[in-house]
C-alpha cells in the first residue's frame, strides 16, 4: 500500500489580517503549521500503513521553511517527503497549484491513495483534492469521514446533508478528508530522532519537468479583481417608548441590518 | 468608616462559604475591599471586638483553608489590579494586588497589555521597556489557572514547573500585609532578617512586632506544610505559606522570568509503577532541561481509557489503545536551542529503553497543537476521576476523593510508593495517583465507593502522614495545610512545635482573629 499525503503550510492562527490600506493578507512571519485537515490526511495513511504495510510519500508546494513542516510528517512515521519551491510557484491560484502538485505526484511514482484534507484553512477553496483527480484521471470522494481499505479498494462515508453516503472506490483514488476521521498521532522521540537528521528534497519546476507557464500567476486564470475589508455596522438606539419598537421588529426604522 | 464595607452575611454571599475542598462553614458578616485602605478600615472595625475573620482570594483552594467558621468573611477577590512595572539589573517585577487571577496575569504578561491606569511614570518607562525585551512569563503554574495570586502567596501554591523554579515562593520579592489590629507591614526581600530564631519587624504605623520563631526543622522537600522558619531567614518568608493566619496581603511583587525559547514535552509509557519511578529519578539526575516531570499512575491511566471509550470532549484523547500500557512519565523541556532540546530528548528515549519502555512508543510535543494535546490529556486525568466521583455522588452525596499532597526527600520515592501501594491494596481501594514525581510528590487520589471506604481512606491518610514524616517528607507539599490537614501538622511537627506557631501568630494577631482553625486550632477550641 503506497498512500501519498497532500500537506500545505497554513498561518498558525486563524485570525486574516488584511492591511487596511493595501487590502493584501498581512503576513507577518507568524507561526506556521501544518494544515490541520492534513494532519487527519496523515494519520489515515500512517493508520493504513500500519495495518496493510507499505510505505507514505507526504508533499508539499510551498516556502522552503514548509520543509520543517514535512520533517515532523517523518517524526509522525511518514517515510518520504517532498517539497516543491520555486519562485515560479509564486501566485498559483487553485488552477496552477494542482497543476504543480499534479507534477509532483507524477514524481513520488506509483501510488494506490492519494490523501488530501478537506479544505485549506487559509485558502479555504476545498478545490485542490477534485483537481488532483481530475487531472490524474482518478476517482475521488470529498469530504471523507470513516474509511476501510483493502489491497484493492477503498470504502468509504461521507456526510451528504443529514444522511451518510457509503460508496467503494477502486485504487487508485483521491479522498479528502475531514477532522471527524481520527485522532492524530503524536511523533515518538525515535521518530523526532530520525526526522532531524533527514534532507528533505526540494525540487523546482524545472527540476519536475513542469511546464512554467503552468505554474504560478502565468498559469493562474484567476483574476482578483478586488480585496477589501467587509464593513461590519451595529448601531446602538435607546428607545424611550415602546411603541417605537414595532417598526424595528417590522424590519424598518432605518436600522442598519449590519451582520 | 465613609461607606458600608461590613455587610451582614445572607444569602446572596452563599458562594462565600465554601471552597473547592467543598466544605461549607458560616459566617455572620462579609466584605469585599477594594484597596489596601479599605482592608486596614474593616480590620480596625473588627479588632476590637475580636472578630474572627476569614481571609478568601479566588476560593479554589482544597485544604478549607478560606472557609469561615462564623465571623467575618474578607473577600480580597476584588482587588485585582495590576499596580506598576519595575526594572532591575535587567529583570522586570510586576506589583499586583492579591485577587489578580493567574489565567488573566498570564494573559497580561504575554500580551504585554496592562490597566495603566494610576502607573507612576517610572512604571510607564518600565513597560516600555518590557515590550521590546524578550518575552517573559511568571513561572509558577498550579493546575488550577482561576486562583488568586494572594492565595498561591498564602498556600506556597507550586505547579508541574515548580521541579525547575520552585513554589511560588522565590517569584515574590516583596509583599505589603495588613495586621489584624490594621497596622501594614512592608517586606522586601533582603532587608529584614531574623537574628538565630529572634526578630523584630517594624511596622509602617512605627510599631514592632518582635519575639522568637518556632524552633522546629523544616522538611528538605517541597513543603507547603505550616509557616516557613530557619534561623537567621528573610522576614519575608514567613507570609509566604501563612495559610491566612498572620496578615491580610495587600500587595505583592512578582519577579519574571524569561521565557525559554524552546519549550517541548515527551511522555513515555513505562511497564509499571516501579519503572516509573525509576525512570523519573534517572531523568532527575541526568537532563539538566528538566522543567517539569509528571506522572500518571496505570489507575489514572485505566480511567482515561473508559471516559475516551465514552467520548464528548475526551474523544480527542490521543489514543491509548494498547492495554496494560503501564504508567505514563511526562517531561517538559525549557532551554534556549534545539540542540540542546534534541539532545535531551534523546537522552529521554535512552532511559526509557532502559526501564523498559519503548522509545517508539511515545508522545513528543513540539508545536503549539501538539503541547495543546498533551496539556489536554493532563488535565483531563483530573477532570475524569471528578466526574467518576460525581456519578457516585447520586448514591452517596456527601462522598468525595481523599487526595493526598505529601512529599518525601530525594532518594525515598521508591520506598513512599512502595508503602503507598501495599496499603492501598490491603484497603482494597480503587485509586488513582498522578502528579509531581520530579519532586516526589504524587498525589494519590482514593476513589471510595461508599462512605466506609471513605472514613477508611482519611484514617490511611493519617497513617501516611506519619511515615512520611518518618522519612523526613512534608504532609502538605503545595495545597496548604488550612483546616483539613491540620491534624497533620500535629503529626509532622508535634504538639510543642505546634505551641510555639500559636505563640508566634499571637504575636501578629493577639487575639487570634485571622483564619481560625487553619494550620491548628486556636487554644480556646482545643
Ligand atoms: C490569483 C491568485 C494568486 C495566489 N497567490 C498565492 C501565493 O502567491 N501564495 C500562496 O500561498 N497562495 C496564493 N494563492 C492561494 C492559492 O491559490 C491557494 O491557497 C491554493 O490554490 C490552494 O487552495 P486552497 O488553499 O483553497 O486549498 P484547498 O483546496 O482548500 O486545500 C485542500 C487540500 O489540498 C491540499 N493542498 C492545498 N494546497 C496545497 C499545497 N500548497 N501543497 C500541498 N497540498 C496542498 C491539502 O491537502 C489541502 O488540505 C493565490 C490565489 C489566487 C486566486
Ligand atoms: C482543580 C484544582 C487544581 C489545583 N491544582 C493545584 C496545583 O497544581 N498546585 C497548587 O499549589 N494548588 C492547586 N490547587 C489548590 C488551589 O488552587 C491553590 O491552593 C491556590 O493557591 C489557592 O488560591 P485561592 O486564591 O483560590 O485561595 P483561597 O482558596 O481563597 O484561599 C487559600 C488560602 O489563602 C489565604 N488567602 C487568600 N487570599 C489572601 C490574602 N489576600 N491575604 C492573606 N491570605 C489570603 C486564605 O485565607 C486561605 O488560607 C488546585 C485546586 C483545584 C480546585
Amino acid at each position: 500500500m503506497r498512500t501519498i499525503v497532500c500537506v500545505k503550510q497554513v498561518p498558525a492562527s486563524n485570525e486574516v489580517r488584511l492591511d487596511e490600506k493595501t487590502n493584501t493578507i498581512i503576513r507577518d512571519g507568524g507561526e506556521a503549521v501544518i494544515n490541520p485537515f492534513d494532519s487527519h490526511a496523515l494519520e489515515a495513511a500512517l493508520a493504513l500503513k500500519e495495518q496493510l504495510g507499505g510505505t507514505v510519500a507526504v508533499l508539499s508546494m510551498g516556502i522552503p521553511a514548509a520543509a520543517e513542516m514535512l520533517r515532523q510528517c517523518l517524526a509522525r512515521g511518514a517515510d518520504e517527503a517532498l517539497l516543491l519551491t520555486d519562485r515560479a510557484f509564486a501566485g498559483a491560484d487553485t488552477l496552477a497549484t494542482s497543476y504543480a502538485l499534479f507534477q509532483g505526484v507524477e514524481q513520488l511514482g506509483d501510488f494506490d491513495l492519494l490523501l488530501c484534507g478537506k479544505m485549506a484553512v487559509d485558502g479555504d477553496t476545498a478545490q485542490i483534492g477534485p483537481e488532483l483527480a481530475t487531472r490524474l484521471g482518478i476517482p475521488h470522494v470529498s469530504d471523507v469521514f470513516s474509511l476501510e481499505c483493502s489491497g484493492d479498494s477503498v470504502t468509504v462515508q461521507r456526510e451528504l446533508g443529514g444522511c451518510v453516503q457509503t460508496l467503494r472506490l477502486p485504487l487508485p483514488a483521491v479522498l479528502t478528508v475531514t477532522r471527524e476521521l481520527n485522532v492524530p498521532r503524536l511523533p515518538s522521540i525515535a521518530g523526532v530522532l530520525r526526522s532531524e537528521t533527514v534532507e528533505i528534497p526540494c525540487r523546482s519546476a524545472a527540476q519536475i519537468g513542469a511546464d512554467e507557464a503552468q505554474c504560478g500567476l502565468k498559469g493562474s486564470p484567476t483574476q482578483v479583481v478586488a480585496t477589501f475589508l467587509p464593513q461590519r455596522t451595529r448601531e446602538v438606539v435607546e428607545l424611550t417608548d415602546t411603541a417605537a419598537l414595532l417598526p424595528i421588529i417590522k424590519g424598518g426604522a432605518g436600522l442598519g441590518t449590519g451582520d | 468608616m465613609d461607606k458600608q464595607l461590613i455587610l451582614p452575611y445572607c444569602d446572596l454571599y452563599a458562594a462565600c462559604l465554601r471552597d473547592e475542598s467543598r466544605t461549607v462553614g458560616h459566617a455572620d458578616s462579609v466584605s469585599f475591599p477594594r484597596s489596601e485602605d479599605e482592608v486596614r478600615q474593616i480590620l480596625h472595625a473588627l479588632h476590637e471586638a475580636g472578630t474572627p475573620v476569614t481571609v478568601q482570594g479566588a476560593r479554589t483552594g482544597l485544604a478549607a483553608a478560606a472557609v469561615p467558621r462564623g465571623g467575618h468573611v474578607m473577600t480580597t477577590g476584588g482587588m485585582d489590579r495590576v499596580t506598576g512595572l519595575r526594572q532591575e539589573n535587567g529583570r522586570f517585577y510586576l506589583t499586583v494586588q492579591p485577587g489578580v487571577v493567574l489565567l488573566n496575569l498570564r494573559k497580561m504578561i504575554a500580551k504585554r497589555e496592562f490597566d495603566t491606569a494610576g502607573w507612576s511614570e517610572a512604571s510607564l518607562t518600565a513597560l516600555e521597556a518590557f515590550r521590546t525585551a524578550p518575552a517573559h512569563f511568571f513561572p509558577t503554574d498550579p493546575t488550577e489557572t482561576t486562583a488568586a495570586i494572594g492565595g498561591m502567596t498564602a498556600c506556597n501554591a507550586s505547579g508541574a514547573r515548580s521541579f525547575r523554579y520552585g513554589p511560588v515562593r522565590p517569584h515574590i520579592t516583596a509583599l505589603r500585609c495588613v495586621l489584624a489590629d490594621g497596622q501594614t507591614v512592608a517586606l522586601r526581600r533582603g532587608q529584614h532578617f531574623a537574628q538565630g530564631l529572634h526578630f523584630s519587624l517594624p511596622t509602617a504605623e512605627g510599631g514592632t512586632v518582635e519575639g522568637d520563631l518556632p524552633s522546629y526543622t523544616m522538611p528538605r522537600t517541597k513543603n507547603a506544610s505550616g509557616y516557613y522558619v530557619a534561623p537567621d531567614m528573610d522576614l519575608l518568608d514567613l507570609f509566604i505559606g501563612s495559610d491566612g493566619t498572620l496578615g491580610v496581603l495587600t500587595e505583592l511583587e512578582l519577579a519574571l522570568s524569561p521565557l525559554p525559547r524552546i519549550s517541548w514535552g515527551a511522555t513515555v509509557f513505562l511497564p509499571d509503577e516501579e519503572a516509573a519511578c525509576r525512570y523519573a529519578e534517572a531523568v532527575r539526575s541526568q537532563v539538566k532541561c528538566a522543567a517539569a516531570i509528571e506522572y500518571f499512575d496505570p489507575g489514572a491511566l485505566d480511567i482515561l481509557r473508559q471516559r475516551k471509550a465514552q467520548g464528548d470532549v475526551f474523544a480527542t484523547l490521543p489514543d491509548l489503545t494498547v492495554a496494560g500500557d503501564g504508567a505514563a512519565v511526562f517531561t517538559e523541556l525549557h532551554c534556549d536551542h534545539r540542540k540542546e532540546a534534541m539532545a535531551a530528548l534523546a537522552t529521554l528515549g535512552t532511559l526509557a529503553e532502559q526501564c523498559g519502555g519503548c522509545a517508539d512508543r511515545s508522545w513528543v510535543a513540539r508545536t503549539e497543537t501538539e503541547n495543546e494535546t498533551l496539556r489536554h490529556f493532563r488535565h483531563a486525568v483530573p477532570e475524569s476521576v471528578n466526574s467518576l466521583i460525581d456519578q457516585r455522588k447520586q448514591a452517596y452525596p456527601t462522598i468525595t476523593k481523599k487526595g493526598s499532597d505529601m512529599s518525601v526527600p530525594d532518594g525515598r520515592l521508591l520506598e513512599v510508593t512502595d508503602m503507598y501501594r501495599r496499603t492501598l491494596a490491603e484497603e482494597g481501594f480503587q485509586y488513582a495517583s498522578w502528579g509531581h514525581i520530579g519532586n516526589n510528590h504524587i498525589h494519590v487520589n482514593i476513589l471510595p465507593r461508599d462512605m466506609d471506604e471513605h472514613a477508611r481512606a482519611k484514617e490511611l491518610f493519617r497513617r501516611w502522614a506519619a511515615v512520611v514524616t518518618q522519612m523526613g517528607g512534608a504532609v502538605s507539599a503545595e495545597h496548604g495545610v488550612g483546616k483539613l490537614k491540620a491534624p497533620f501538622l500535629t503529626i509532622m511537627y508535634g504538639e510543642a512545635h505546634i505551641r510555639q506557631m500559636r505563640q508566634l501568630k499571637r504575636l501578629f494577631d493577639p487575639k487570634m482573629q485571622l483564619g481560625r482553625g487553619n494550620l491548628f486550632a486556636v487554644e480556646d477550641e482545643a
